[in-house]
């Protein structure tokens, strides 16, 4: 595992409650560069949660958590994030792209709007992206025009025109039709192969096992076991995780 | 059939009477509808500041102009307010005139009620703006008022104009209610009309088939703006 200093992301000893619900009960993670972690576990037991903190959409109780120089749990406003967005992307369950917008503005608005970046530097960069995702010729479409796994795709690709240092990948294949769930995967793992650090929280475990670098199961709001993900899966040391594998396996 | 009698209609008098009456409708609700639609945006702006004292306000300010006949509402600017003492020095004759002359109460009366129905309708459109596609902007970096102009106000302008083309078609048939403090728009013009040709029926016939035909011209209008600015999956028709 990575060592503590070295980590691009760190979460320590993170706390969030939701009315009388603690749903993270001190959630302690590390996260390297260029590491794939996936998060696994029951419904409710706060994955998508820890997801939300690490780009500070979710505003922490108690803990400690930093991504790069960023001092999340210290920020406090949307703009006085906005530094830490342009490093972490994140991609969503249900694409939540902009449907007013076609898929070519869907990925340039932000790097042009938020970024300041050049339009035509920007425009290149999404057309590339687009390709990249095998999605060339679908410029300019609707995201309504557009299947839920092609939708799921623009989605990455829009989170890679930030030109991110992580992107965090929130259950993207939950919502999507069996036969378009493989593209998706497909184009997370060239990702990972490229090395961007990836934090995902994902039902796929045969993905999980195949893709990720270590893999967390996560119950009640707590991590309950960390390990690489052939020794998670063949070999889970608590009962909860036994459990919970021969339930979804 | 049925006797009816158009021919009064070749008289220049009361082609003038009809001509001004329906300019003056016109006025009238280019007049409302423009300020009622700035009220209803910054109402449904202030709501979106969560500020309590001002949700109040606004709410208080909606229940009272929505929940009372516009008409009561004119005769209030027209007669109570010159009651209580609103008036200005005529500077010719010396005499006390109303501050809220007839036209203007109306104006006024008709700003706050369509303005109160324009609250809820912005309302409703930023409110249906699915949170997750904010969630998606905030983790982009954009921040309130970036988010707010490129992302939510877009997608709700699409969502409320159907609601907003029932307040404005309303509002306009609402303004023939300044008839009644004297306003000389299309029915009262029609009310000189048949005062005067005791062809009532056909007055009414003839105001009927104008206001038939602005209002419809005014709903085509709104559905045109509703069809350009459709993207797919929204706004297309049904």
């Amino acid at each position: 595992m990575t060592s503590r200093s070295e980590a691009l992301i760190e979460l320590d000893g993170v706390r969030k409650s939701f009315g009388d619900t603690e749903v993270l009960k001190g959630i302690s993670l590390n996260v390297g560069k260029g590491e794939a972690v996936c998060v696994i576990g029951p419904s409710g037991s706060g994955k998508s949660t820890i997801l939300r903190t690490i780009n500070g959409l979710l505003p922490v109780d108690e803990g400690f958590i930093r991504v790069g120089e960023h001092r999340v749990h210290e920020l406090r406003s949307d703009r006085e994030m906005r530094p830490l967005r342009r490093q972490v992307a994140m991609v969503f369950q249900q694409y939540n792209l902009f449907p007013h917008r076609t898929v070519l503005e869907n990925v340039a608005m932000a790097p042009v709007q938020v970024l300041g970046h050049d339009p035509e530097e920007v425009r290149e960069r999404a057309v590339r992206l687009l390709a990249k995702v095998h999605l060339d010729g679908k410029e300019s479409r609707y995201p309504g025009e557009l299947s839920g796994g092609q939708q799921q795709r623009v989605a990455i690709a829009r989170a890679l025109a930030m030109q991110p240092e992580v992107i965090l990948f929130d259950e993207v294949t939950a919502a999507l039709d069996p036969e378009t769930v493989k593209g998706v995967l497909e184009t997370i793992r060239e990702l990972v192969v490229e090395g961007m650090t990836c934090v995902l929280v994902t039902h796929e475990m045969r993905f999980a096992r195949e893709v990720s670098h270590r893999v967390c199961f996560t119950d009640h709001g707590r991590i309950v076991e960390s390990a690489p993900p052939a020794e998670l899966f063949d070999a889970p040391q608590d009962p909860r995780t036994r459990e919970f594998l021969a339930q979804v396996l | 059939m049925f006797g009816l009698d158009f021919t009064w209609l070749l008289d220049p008098t009361y082609q003038g009477w009809l001509v001004e009456g329906v300019w003056i409708t016109l006025q009238l609700a280019a007049v409302s509808s423009l300020a009622a639609l700035v009220i209803g945006l910054f109402g449904a702006l202030g709501l979106t500041l969560r500020l309590w004292w001002l949700d109040a306000l606004i709410e208080l300010f909606v229940e009272v102009f929505r929940n009372t006949p516009p008409l009561l509402q004119m005769l209030f600017f027209y007669f109570t307010l010159t009651q209580l003492g609103f008036t200005i020095e005529d500077p010719v004759t010396g005499l006390q005139q109303p501050l809220f002359n007839a036209f203007f109460s109306a104006s006024v009366s008709l700003s706050l009620f369509g303005g109160a129905l324009c609250v809820e309708a912005f309302r409703s459109g930023l409110d249906a703006v699915p949170k997750a596609t904010l969630e998606a902007a905030r983790s982009l970096g954009y921040g309130r008022w970036a988010l707010f102009r490129r992302v939510q106000a877009p997608i709700a302008t699409r969502i409320c104009l159907p609601g907003l083309t029932n307040v404005l078609t309303n509002l306009f048939k609402t303004t023939s209610q300044a008839s009644v403090i004297t306003v000389p728009e299309l029915m009262y013009a029609a009310g000189q009309v048949y005062n005067d040709t005791f062809r009532t029926l056909e007055a009414m016939l003839l105001v009927l088939v104008i206001y038939v035909a602005l209002v419809s011209l005014l709903s085509w209008a709104l559905l045109r703006l509703e069809r350009l600015f459709a993207y797919p999956g929204y706004g297309q028709g049904v």
